[in-house]
């Protein structure tokens, strides 16, 4: 246990100093939250895994709910997910590029105007907020229970590290610690896998002892179960978290999408996207197959287990050698930095980006917004922390957490879907169709009592997709100016160059020498389509093993 | 007014705390009855025979006096309760067989019952009391209508963008 000890210890510091070290030379707001746009593919790649994977969205959350539902969760990291990461790879990060943008919010006022901007900048920053107290609620009761080390100051802890580079390095800083991340959590976790299923006897040994000796439903080994069951009907998983949540979250999520801005080039935008599938795909067999194997572990071994949430925390502690464990926890506590750091980042953007300079202090230097950009990033930490011990009354976090999003990413997706693709949309047609729709998530939730958040998904964004097209059909078109280069009949060449131009002048190049406008043929084991085809290939194969 | 919302406020804390502590506390007892049974391992492993069958008494006393009736009485309430419920008969009987054994010292047998009953009072996965498999003619319909009505709408949707991106740059270099 000592050893696990120092290895956790010296993982922090570490964590701290790289942290430090990464922070330099950030000086103005485009390095502060773009990373002065030089990210290459690679880092791009780890960066949006690893914001995606934390203790929430991940190892403890997800691995509880894998522990208690099965396989279905792993719909999560198959075919869905990477679904998701290709689209938005290969179309939706075009558009926001081509708009030249900070946040996902100012594309929305591109394209709608500023009270759409506001409402779904406040949206994100309650759930960006809720998700950082989460995040530390359950990375420090997971240290506890683990370490027997008291709460509070594990929090502390975890806040101090994650805090200081993000605060002093921005995205930058945090990108390249998501990638170091990244690397500490696939070497790090990934050993409990293969530990857990030779215990066992092997995937089949798994499937014999649950399905044939204890009689476990089917369902709990699939990933798409039939339409009565109580936590993803199917049909409706494929429905509302496929092609509303899963693209919502990677095209409407600022942590996500913020990573692809601050990309060297569009090709490096979209390529990143796109190959952080591979890790995304691979994240089920880091907490989702582990878990459906824990039952079988704890039953054998007689370990209590007191709930689903818990037993990611006990499977490890009771099955990994001492040494093992402690780079095991490192990798965890990875995962959870990462994504307090990244969503950090995200809503100290937002607030300076979509609130402070757009409407309460404007025309000042950019050193005046750099400064305050640090000053948010300061308040959100402490908002968050105030936040936590709200948190940790609230037993069903996840609930909290995917229904908040559940309102707010089908009305998005009914409003960026036809925002590219109808050239009719307007600003009154998408105010009333987002504020409908929300409503309608909440009415179909608190009304009617439907728990399934991909049901509350695809209707709200139904509902949302008509009432825009409805109000905007009756009220005046938007003006050919005000959407030429936001839609798909617009003229994408033409209007990347010239974005193309302004971002090289703000980073101090002269126009003439930037190389991005020469748009070279990428080598072949670097080519968008080839990826995208072999990633998706994976996922049917997967699908029709676990279907 | 506001003495009213005042109060209202405050009773709801007070029945939200109540339930919160009544969790807390039903996870407590059930953490020192496994410790019990772990204990009543160890000492059989050490051939500690007295020590084990205090260990033995002990959890038997935390599950008659504490889980027990937090259970039967939770469950009139809690849904949460009832997958313990339904395994009190399971937990007592393995109580009796376990009796029995450490009486006998049967060393192999004693880890085995110990260990069930440790999991009869651990939360079991919700996913396995899912009904088996009833995929129905609508969930056909459904899947199959979603998964073709989705190829055909991404092919000919692909064909459009492909059609109008083209137009769009013979246009340009006209």
């Amino acid at each position: 246990m000592h050893s696990d000890f120092i290895i956790i210890g010296m993982y922090l510091v570490l964590m701290f100093a790289a942290g430090i070290f990464f922070s330099r030379n950030i000086k103005n707001t485009a390095d502060y939250f773009l990373a002065a746009r030089s990210v290459p593919w690679f880092w791009i790649m780890g960066a949006v895994w690893a914001t995606n994977i934390g203790f929430l969205h991940g190892y403890l959350a997800h691995g509880g709910a894998a522990y208690e539902w099965g396989l279905i969760q792993a719909n999560f990291e198959w075919f869905q997910g990477p679904f998701g990461y290709i689209l938005t790879g290969l179309f939706f990060i075009a558009f926001y590029w081509r708009a030249g943008i900070f946040t996902v919010p100012h594309f929305l006022e591109r394209r709608y105007g500023s009270g759409l901007r506001v409402i779904y900048s406040l949206a994100w920053l309650i759930i960006f907020v809720v998700t950082i107290a989460a995040e530390l609620y359950l990375g420090g009761m997971f240290l506890k229970n683990l370490l027997h080390i008291p709460f509070w100051p594990t929090v502390f802890v975890l806040t101090a590290v994650v805090g200081t580079y993000t605060l002093l390095g921005g995205l930058g800083a945090a990108i390249m610690m998501e990638f170091v991340q990244f690397v500490i959590m696939m070497l790090g976790t990934i050993p409990l896998l293969f530990i857990l299923l030779h215990f066992i006897g092997g995937f089949t040994g798994l499937k014999d002892i649950l399905l044939s000796q204890w009689g476990v439903s089917a369902q709990y080994f699939t990933v798409l179960p039939d339409i009565h069951h109580p936590y993803g009907p199917g049909p409706w998983i494929i429905l509302g978290q496929c092609f509303v949540v899963t693209i919502g979250w990677c095209a409407g999520h600022q942590s996500m999408v913020q990573r692809n801005l601050g990309a060297r080039s569009l090709y490096d935008a979209k390529l990143g996207y796109v190959v952080a599938a591979i890790p995304k795909t691979l994240g089920a067999f880091l907490y989702v197959v582990p878990m459906i194997a824990a039952p079988i572990f704890f039953a054998q071994r007689g370990i209590f287990v007191e709930k689903a949430d818990a037993a990611y925390g006990k499977l490890i502690l009771n099955l990994l050698p001492s040494g093992m464990l402690g780079l095991f926890i490192a990798g965890l506590v990875s995962a959870g930095l990462s994504s307090i750091g990244s969503v950090l980042n995200s809503s100290s953007t937002m607030v300076i980006k979509d609130i402070y300079e757009r409407f309460l202090v404007k025309g000042k230097s950019d050193h005046h917004y750099f400064i305050a950009g640090r000053i948010a990033t300061f308040g959100i930490i402490v908002v968050s922390l105030l936040l936590v011990p709200v948190v940790l009354k609230v037993y069903l976090i996840m609930w909290l957490e995917q229904t908040l999003i559940a309102m707010v990413l089908g009305p998005f997706m009914g409003v960026l879907v036809l925002a590219i693709f109808w050239r009719r949309t307007n600003t009154p047609g998408s105010l009333v169709g987002f504020l409908t729709g929300g409503a309608f998530a909440i009415f179909l939730q608190q009304g009617l009592g439907i728990k399934v958040f991909f049901q509350i998904s695809w209707w709200s964004f139904v509902v949302t997709f008509l009432v825009t097209m409805i109000v905007s059909l009756y009220t005046k078109p938007p003006r050919k100016e005000k959407v030429e280069g936001l839609i798909w009949e617009s003229d994408f060449r033409a209007q990347l160059g010239k974005v193309l131009e302004q971002r090289a002048e703000s980073n101090g190049i002269k126009v003439k020498e930037v190389p991005e406008i020469k748009i070279k043929k990428p080598p072949f084991y670097l080519n968008l389509k080839y990826w995208a085809t072999v990633i998706l290939l994976i996922q049917v194969v997967l699908l029709l093993f676990f279907g | 007014m506001k003495k009213k919302f005042a109060l209202m406020g405050f009773l709801g804390f007070l029945i939200f705390a109540q339930n919160i502590s009544a969790q807390e506390r039903f996870i407590d007892v059930r953490q020192m009855m496994a410790d019990e049974l772990t204990s009543v391992k160890a000492s059989v492993a050490n051939q500690d025979w007295m020590k084990a069958k205090e260990s033995f008494q002990e959890a038997k006393t935390i599950w008659l006096n504490e889980i027990k009736p937090l259970v039967v009485e939770g469950v009139k309430t809690n849904e949460q309760f009832q997958e313990y419920f339904n395994r009190i008969g399971e937990v007592e009987k393995n109580l009796d067989d376990l009796d029995l054994l450490l009486a006998d010292h049967k060393v192999q047998e004693i880890e085995s019952k110990a260990n069930a009953i440790i999991w009869a009072i651990s939360h079991h996965p919700r996913g396995f009391d899912v009904p088996q498999p009833r995929y129905s003619i609508w969930d056909w319909i459904f899947g199959l209508g979603i998964g073709i009505g989705f190829c055909i709408f991404a092919f000919y949707f692909g064909l459009y963008l492909r059609r109008s991106y083209y137009h769009r740059y013979k246009k340009q270099g006209e």
